[in-house]
């Protein structure tokens, strides 16, 4: 809970530093603290961080492009922010430190979960970023031949 | 009889529009500028400087963007073929005029205006406008404490990293005026941030050091920069994707390590 609450902050606060203005900071800070629920959700069925994390990074990108495309604004001012939460923050400081100490099995521990954490987070923008792309090149195409479709049937009427 | 003097009054302002092409080009590219300044895909620049060429009249247009440079040949109506090359020193990250220099764009592709006009706009969109010192002052403090409890610390770990984050925010306003080299500036930031948590717990406020100093290095950690990168490898610019990735894994690896340092040379932890 408490947890959520922070990547609520944590989200906005780091919009704030990358001079995102107004409303948008309050659906960065949303999209935050979704992409912790996700991550902790996907913890929770699957019982490993690397599916939580991948299931977060694509549910924050698809929630980022979608949102992006209804407030017309840039896709990465909303999804970079959005993913702060998930950064492993903690375990790359962790294996800096058992390197600097001297301490190899920790170290190759951290480093191992550093790797899969961000190679987790890399997969997922890579996967929802392509096939987002992919739906709405799909979809705004659709769109266009109905509306065109429309305009036929009223100029016959 | 009306279209058509609506049509020649179209031409007419398409060609006078192209009364200066140098000019013209120029402040497209400009465009550009901003928004690989503020840290946009390389995808979003080329796109969008492409649709400016075409909403001015360019014939046609080619552009090539890599993270540090962009180059912009233009082919106008007349077949005379013209270049131009910006280069880009330092890559930041402003969201806010990517947003507005997008805006911008969409703005005048729907509706070029003359050249006058869009040097006025542009030199707008140039002024930028950010958050007052004391406010990102604040957030760094406020981020610091959010992170440091996210990652298991305690409200006094808070209070703690609270404190270093202001220590650290005035540390980096510091060293970006005094030009210092960027990875370098957040290896000696991270250093400098570890021993004022040092100091903070010797105080007595804050227990765990390592909660505490993990809350501030987030502010640190390219993220932006990585995200990009793999935006941009995914949207086919391999070349720029790659200088950013490989940049962004350089400078984690510097912020990861100046805490570390300062720590074991403090003996222990």
């Amino acid at each position: 809970m408490i947890q959520t609450i922070t990547s609520f902050i944590g989200a906005a606060g780091f919009a704030l530093v990358f001079n995102v203005r107004g409303k948008k900071l309050i659906w960065i800070g949303l999209g935050g603290a979704l992409s912790w629920i996700v991550y902790k959700l996907g913890l929770e069925l699957s019982g490993s961080p690397f599916a939580g994390l991948l299931v977060a990074t694509i549910a924050v990108v698809a929630a980022g492009e979608i949102l992006a495309r209804r407030i017309r604004v840039p896709v990465i001012m909303l999804m970079v922010p959005m993913l702060i939460p998930l950064v492993p923050g903690g375990d790359l400081y962790y294996t800096m430190r058992y390197l600097i100490g001297d301490d190899n099995e920790l170290f190759l521990e951290s480093l191992r979960s550093l790797l899969m954490q961000a190679g987790a987070i890399a997969v997922g923008v890579i996967v929802a970023t392509s096939v987002m792309t992919n739906f709405f090149a799909f979809y705004y195409e659709r769109k266009r031949k109905l509306e065109q479709l429309h305009v036929h049937i009223t100029m016959d009427t | 009889m009306n279209q058509t003097i609506q049509v020649n009054d179209m031409e007419q302002t398409k060609s006078n529009l192209l009364s200066a092409p140098d000019r013209v080009m120029a402040c497209i590219l400009d465009i550009g500028e901003v928004l690989l300044k503020g840290g946009a895909e390389i995808m979003r620049v080329e796109d969008t400087l492409g649709r400016l060429c075409r909403a001015y009249g360019f014939a046609s247009s080619d552009v090539f963007t890599v993270t540090s440079c962009i180059i912009l040949t233009a082919r106008l109506p007349a077949g005379d073929v013209m270049t131009q090359t910006r280069r880009v020193p330092a890559r930041g990250t402003d969201l806010d005029s990517v947003a507005r220099a997008n805006a911008l764009s969409r703005r005048l592709c729907a509706r070029p205006v003359p050249l006058e006009e869009m040097q006025a706009e542009i030199a707008a969109l140039r002024q930028g406008r950010s958050y007052p010192t004391w406010l990102q002052l604040l957030t760094w403090g406020v981020v610091s404490a959010a992170f440091s409890l996210f990652f298991g610390g305690t409200a006094m770990d808070a209070c703690a990293a609270f404190c270093s984050g202001l220590v650290l925010f005035c540390a980096m306003t510091l060293g970006s005026r005094l030009r210092i080299n960027s990875i370098l500036l957040s290896c000696l930031c991270s250093g400098l941030t570890a021993l004022t948590v040092a100091l903070l717990c010797a105080v007595g406020l804050g227990q765990h050091h390592d909660k505490i100093i993990i809350g501030n290095i987030m502010l640190l950690i390219p993220g932006m920069a990585l995200t990009t990168s793999l935006r941009d490898v995914i949207n086919g610019d391999t070349l720029s994707g790659m200088m950013g990735f490989f940049e962004s894994i350089v400078k984690a690896m510097a912020v990861a390590i100046g805490p570390a340092v300062v720590l074991k040379l403090l003996g222990g932890f």
